[in-house]
């Protein structure tokens, strides 16, 4: 089912922490809401599912408003981060509780038939008899999952899921949450704030700052062109290094601190003398291209298959590279390396990409 | 609580040898521990032996704490009668005889007879003894120096008058070998049954606990205090206080904490003004019984008119009490529940009450217990405001054990406080309270709690 936000403002103590906030996520669609630490995220979903009303605007499932519904009629599911199972009933309560409060009483069969289909689905048939506290984490998180899930609900919603699993879990559960929502064809919309998550889970992603989205796109349109130098920051593990500087003739860069490099070649008829920002990732730095840097080597980050330099092209400049493991260079060692200009992103002085 | 734990690591630690850690902690603990140890001994295991003590003894206030006299009264007389023992043998030992000599001529003397009518007598009768007061005084009467007056006469011959009644005796052997000369004819065993029986002193005696358990009036203590501390327990101390608790959990912060403020202000009262004020609430001419009135219902003393209603007041004025305790216990125990699990069963569709009832009740299982446990416990030795309130009335509907005991041993109005009888039943009270806290740390479980350090260092 499609999922509307139109205009939706939400104030705690009459300050709006989100104000005017517009989003659609297509039926069948995995959106993720991406930001930092107290953008609103939390809130934004929690609104979704009705535990806070609205204070503006309206929220549409469908063609229903639900905006003025309360949580019960609303046919949310949500994973919370904590789960937050119900610590006195097993694994098989916490799931048929969403089908044993209905008004309409489902029979007792009917709903053992259910909670055993979604288990069987979400492969936690043997747990069914335990309680959570018998629950590893990511045990706790599938049967919070199928607890969400057991109602069929219009909209799934998912609150930081796997922020509490350890990394080898949060990689498992991160394809199995994707698993379900693909074969359930559920709405649904994750919130994180890892990038990694957002992009590898979600058909498309939204990224939040300050109680506004700043761009929506899918993960890969996202990486190659973010809308603002906030989201290119944002985006991109190791992140991406930012050169303020000014345009110079000949379509050329250059910074006070002494560095220069060509433009990107859809902005080399700038005027000189225009502030503006480049932003150049590790993987463009080292791998062919017009520019060229060089400098002495100030880290190195071993990674495994890949290794992390930091090169000092300036002083008070660092660019950072990416690279397949090579040992011919090491910390002190003066380099040359290679920039590719043309796809180095630019940002104009109020941060918009050129 | 980790079911999963490995029960044979379980079995290993708890068989490593802890003895050689424990001799430098135990010194220092005991230093520590020292005056808590003090005052536990003054202020509880002291006072509780006392208890033990005297509930084994008949101390009263006509006994009193000190060494006791042999005295046969004529009240006894009448006791030991009720209890079978002969007209005839009562009869000799109440008998007044009379004897001259040299104790009875010195006493006369000291009382202020004449000097020369006590030389006669001690001349004429030295050594005589009497049966009747009257031949004496007829001998007496022959006497030249015999007052005129027959009343001078009579006051004098009874100066040598003597019986056994209310005579002290500081030791048995003295009352008993005045009485084998006073009353020869009595046997033996009689005799020492009268000597054992006249000793005014207290006595070890089982005696409170056989009367504890025979008499009728124990059963109805028994079911008063049943009734008194289930009916308060469940209907305010549970009942109210977590009725109370769900109600200000679900109203906002600031009211439900005035809310909550208000019902400390019974347990913060002094007892004696919230014993007053509830006197003013439910007297006749107090709120209640004019409100009654006016509506048209019975107007009396709430208090004590009737036994429906004096019980009513009574469970309501403790309950009141309790219920700020059960209150501030299950709201801390409310607000532990994450708020997320609320939201979630919100989410799942439960409506208010199927939240309260199938998330939130079962979760408080250990706090009602908990309040469950303590209050039987402070319940169960209360009196203080039932003895300002309805003071076990009307009658004794409303006395229950400690109460009862209370006034056995304090406070009573025939001046006779039975302290030996009010410490059997204070004894029992000990016991029964040990037994439940007993049965209560099992259920909590108390020796995992502390038994096994949370931190092992
Ligand atoms: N109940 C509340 N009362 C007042 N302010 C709140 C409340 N909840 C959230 N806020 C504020 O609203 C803003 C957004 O909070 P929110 O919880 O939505 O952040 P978030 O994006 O989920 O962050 P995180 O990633 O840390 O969970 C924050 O500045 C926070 O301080
Ligand atoms: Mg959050």
């Amino acid at each position: 089912m499609r999922l509307h936000l139109d205009n939706f403002t939400k104030c705690f103590d009459g300050t709006p922490v989100i104000e005017g906030l517009n989003l659609t996520v297509e039926d069948g669609e995995m959106l993720a809401l991406l930001g930092p630490s107290g953008c609103g995220k939390s809130t934004t979903l929690l609104s979704i599912c009705g535990i806070y009303r609205a204070d503006g605007g309206r929220i549409l499932f469908g063609d229903r408003d639900v905006s003025a519904l309360p949580s019960q009629r609303r046919n949310v599911g949500v994973v919370f981060q904590n789960y937050a199972l119900y610590p006195h009933l097993t694994v098989e309560e916490n799931i048929a509780f969403p089908l044993t409060v209905q008004k309409k009483r489902t029979d007792k069969a009917e709903v053992a038939r259910q909670v055993r289909e979604i288990a069987e689905l979400i492969h936690i048939e043997a747990l069914l008899s335990r309680r959570p506290a018998q629950l590893s984490g990511g045990q706790q998180q599938r049967v919070a999952l199928a607890r969400a899930l057991v109602r069929k609900p219009d909209v799934l919603l998912l609150d930081e899921p796997l922020a509490n699993l350890d990394a080898k879990l949060r990689l498992e559960m991160r394809s199995e949450i994707r698993r379900l929502q693909l074969e359930t064809g559920i709405t649904a919309i994750l919130v994180t704030h890892d990038q990694v998550e957002a992009m590898s889970m979600c058909d498309r992603v939204a990224i939040m700052d300050k109680g506004e989205i700043l761009q929506i796109d899918s993960p890969t349109e996202m990486y190659r062109a973010p809308a603002n130098r906030f989201v290119a920051g944002f985006l991109g593990n190791p992140p991406i290094t930012f050169l303020d500087g000014q345009t110079a003739q000949e379509g050329r860069f250059a910074m006070a601190e002494g560095l220069t490099l060509p433009l990107p070649a859809h902005l080399r008829n700038m005027p000189a003398g225009r502030p503006i920002a480049l932003g150049l990732r590790p993987e463009h730095f080292g791998h062919g291209g017009a520019g060229q840097a060089s400098g002495r080597v100030t880290f190195v980050e071993p990674q495994g298959r890949e290794m992390l330099f930091d090169v000092q092209a300036a002083p008070g400049v660092t660019l950072r590279s990416i690279q397949p493991t090579r040992d011919d260079v090491a910390i002190g060692d003066e380099v040359t390396w290679s920039i590719d200009a043309d796809r180095m992103l630019a940002f104009d002085a109020d941060g918009r990409r050129l | 609580m980790s079911s999963f734990a490995d029960p044979t690591l379980e079995g290993a630690r708890s068989s490593r040898p802890s003895r050689a850690r424990r001799a430098p902690v135990s010194r220092l603990g005991l230093i520590l521990m020292a005056p808590a140890m003090l005052l536990l001994t003054l202020f509880f295991f002291l006072p509780v032996a006392l208890t033990g003590v005297f509930a084994f003894t008949d101390l009263s206030t006509s006994t009193g704490i000190g060494r006791g006299d042999y005295v046969v009264t004529p009240n006894l007389l009448r006791e030991l009668g009720d209890r079978g023992m002969s007209s005839a043998d009562l009869e000799a030992v109440s008998r007044a005889s009379v004897t001259v000599d040299a104790e009875t001529i010195e006493r006369a003397r000291a009382a202020g007879v004449d000097g020369r009518f006590l030389d006669d007598i001690e001349g004429d009768f030295l050594g005589r003894s009497f049966d009747a007061p009257s031949d004496f005084e007829r001998d007496l009467r022959r006497l030249r120096t015999a007052p005129r007056r027959a009343r001078d006469l009579k006051s004098a011959a009874a100066l040598f008058e003597t019986s056994v009644l209310n005579q002290r005796f500081t030791t048995s052997d003295g009352l008993s070998a005045k009485l084998e000369t006073l009353a020869p004819e009595v046997t033996p065993a009689a005799r020492a049954q009268i000597v054992d029986a006249s000793y005014t002193g207290a006595r070890f005696t089982t005696e409170n606990f056989e009367r504890l358990a025979t008499q009728k009036e124990t059963a109805r203590l028994v079911a008063n205090t049943f009734l008194y501390v289930g009916a308060t327990l469940s209907l305010f101390n549970v009942g109210l206080g977590l009725f109370l608790a769900v109600v200000l959990f679900y109203t906002p912060k600031g009211m439900s904490s005035l809310f909550s403020t208000l019902w400390l202000l019974p347990r913060i009262t002094p007892v004696v003004l919230y014993a007053v004020m509830w006197k003013w609430f439910t007297w006749e001419g107090g709120f209640l019984p004019i409100l009654a009135e006016q509506v048209g219902l019975p107007s009396f003393n709430y208090m004590k008119g009737s036994v429906v209603t004096a019980w009513a007041t009574m469970i309501t004025l403790n309950g009141f009490i309790g219920a700020s305790f059960g209150l501030i216990l299950f709201s801390g125990a409310l607000r532990a529940i994450p708020v997320q699990q609320l939201w979630a069963s919100e989410v799942d569709g439960a409506s208010r009450w199927q939240q309260v009832r199938r998330i939130i009740l079962p979760q408080m299982r250990w706090p009602i217990l908990f309040v469950t446990a303590y209050q039987t416990l402070s319940l169960l030795s209360s009196y203080e405001q039932i003895w300002l309130t309805t003071n076990g009335g009307p009658g004794r509907t409303t006395t229950v054990w400690a109460l009862e005991a209370f006034k056995t041993a304090l406070s009573n109005y025939t001046g006779n406080l039975e302290y030996g009888m009010g410490a059997a039943m204070a004894l029992v009270l000990v016991v029964v309270g040990l037994v439940l806290s007993l049965i209560y740390l099992r259920l909590f479980k108390f020796n995992e709690l502390v038994g096994r350090p949370k931190i092992e260092i």
